[in-house]
């Protein structure tokens, strides 16, 4: 039993975990599509749903959205959009016809992801079958249940802006925030919001006690005792790639979804930018 | 020879309490404190697993003492979800004894993933050893994602 050969098991086991999604030689908008979390709202939660076909349903407090279809099927789906209907979804929050978005589609974090990317990423969904499937309409509460009200909503908190690396960051931080802040959008859910859902932005990823579907989402900053101050880089990037937590218990819930349909297939370098950033934004104590 | 009877003694002792005889079923609370001891453990030894998967447990080789104590204690999963034990600490979602169907085949994948984990313990193919504990992990994940109230984590 010589270090020798502890260090090549070490060494095997590091190797043994499975290949990323990159490492499949996917395309590049395949891997944007899993890094932008498209899969998990936009399949219904059917054990047979076909992927991206939409009609998943999701609570919140002003109501249920059901997620589109955003195969390119031209009647059901996307395939009649063109690159820029596509990227003024995410840029704007607009549809082809001009209509606003809820903010259920989170284009107030996609807003800023690169046009190369989203073009990437339409290449890829257009690559794939169209399915012919009409999704359900959202059921909303009274006061939001015109696209009228989205657009208010929008005017006031929302402002269409690409990310711009900052050049006194590293790299690795600028990716991490890439990927957090837009293409991953972990705010969304990991963000507290203020009346009427706007994003507080001066808690980035302090929690939401009361987060889609009911459920509580945690605090995810660097804060010792309320977020994961304790975590360590590698604590960070195992849990993102198989979703154990430090103590080796596993996690499942809505994360457990983001796992598999999003960050357990990036990179591992990805992840550990992401691990990187969470590490280095403020620490916040939770929202009660 | 002091040694001898206290040895012999110990082990009378704890023969008796052994032997002693067993409720036929537990308390709510009883199976509830059982099953919450046997996935302590099975996090324990994940944990460890995984830390000599990334190489951050110094010189340590003894990853297939933790993936046979997985595999044992796998065998034993589908006898810890005694029905009315989701008491109130509990994060056992009635699901659990709703759809039993559905719960059995996610606990089947558990058990029969701890299993192959076992299997592949002595063997010394460190890549395979990794390869079970991958799949362990996601099977994990799948039972507490549809089955498990989301607790808040200590972090």
């Amino acid at each position: 039993m010589g270090i020798g050969r502890v260090s090549t098991a070490t060494l095997l086991l590091l190797t043994a975990i499975p290949a990323s999604a990159a490492d499949a030689a996917i395309s590049p908008g395949e891997y944007l599509i899993y890094a932008g979390g498209c899969v998990d709202c936009h399949t219904a939660d059917d054990d047979d749903a076909i992927p991206l076909a939409g009609g998943r349903a999701v609570e919140s407090p002003f109501g249920t959205f059901y997620s589109p279809n955003i195969t390119p099927d031209f009647d059901t789906g996307i395939g009649a959009w063109s690159d820029d209907d596509f990227v003024d979804a995410f840029w704007e929050g607009k549809d082809p016809d001009g209509d606003h978005y809820y903010p259920a589609f989170p284009y107030t974090s996609y807003t800023g992801v690169s046009r190369e990317d989203l073009l990437a990423m339409k290449a890829y969904l257009f690559s794939l079958d169209p399915v012919d499937k009409t999704t359900p309409e959202h059921e909303l509460a009274w006061y939001i249940s015109t696209r009228l009200a989205a657009g208010a909503w929008k005017m006031k908190n929302f402002d269409s802006e690409r990310f711009v690396p900052d050049p006194d960051q590293p790299e690795q931080w600028n990716r991490g925030a890439y990927l957090v802040r837009h293409l991953g959008h972990c705010g969304e859910c990991h963000t507290p919001r203020g009346s009427l859902g706007a994003l507080q932005h001066d808690r980035e990823l302090a929690g939401n006690p009361n987060g889609p579907d009911e459920e509580k989402i945690p605090n995810i900053t660097p804060d010792r005792k309320d977020g994961i101050g304790k975590w360590s880089t590698s604590d960070i990037e195992y849990f993102l790639q198989i979703g154990m937590f430090p103590d080796g218990d596993f996690v499942g819930s809505a994360m457990s979804a983001v796992i598999d349909h999003n960050t357990g297939k990036l990179t591992k370098e990805d992840r550990i930018a992401i691990a990187a950033y969470l590490k280095a934004i403020p620490p916040h104590l939770s929202t009660d | 020879m002091r040694h001898t009877i206290i040895s012999t003694t110990l082990t009378l002792v704890l023969s008796a309490g052994l032997s002693a005889p067993i409720a036929a079923e537990p308390s709510a609370e009883d199976a509830y404190e059982y099953r919450e001891s046997i996935m302590t453990a099975l996090k324990g030894h994940a944990g460890a697993i995984s830390r000599q998967a990334r190489g951050l447990a110094g010189d340590s080789d003894y990853v297939a003492n933790h993936a046979k104590a997985i595999a044992n204690l796998g065998t034993e999963l589908h006898t810890i979800f005694q029905e009315g034990s989701n008491i109130e600490d509990s994060e056992a979602l009635a699901a659990i004894w709703d759809k039993p169907e559905k719960f059995a085949e996610a606990l089947a994948n558990a058990e029969d993933a701890m299993a192959a984990l076992g299997e592949v313990a002595d063997g010394g193919d460190m890549e395979a050893i990794g390869n079970a504990f991958m799949n362990v992990g996601e099977a994990c994940k799948g039972c507490h994602d549809s089955f498990r109230e989301e607790h808040e984590h200590e972090h």
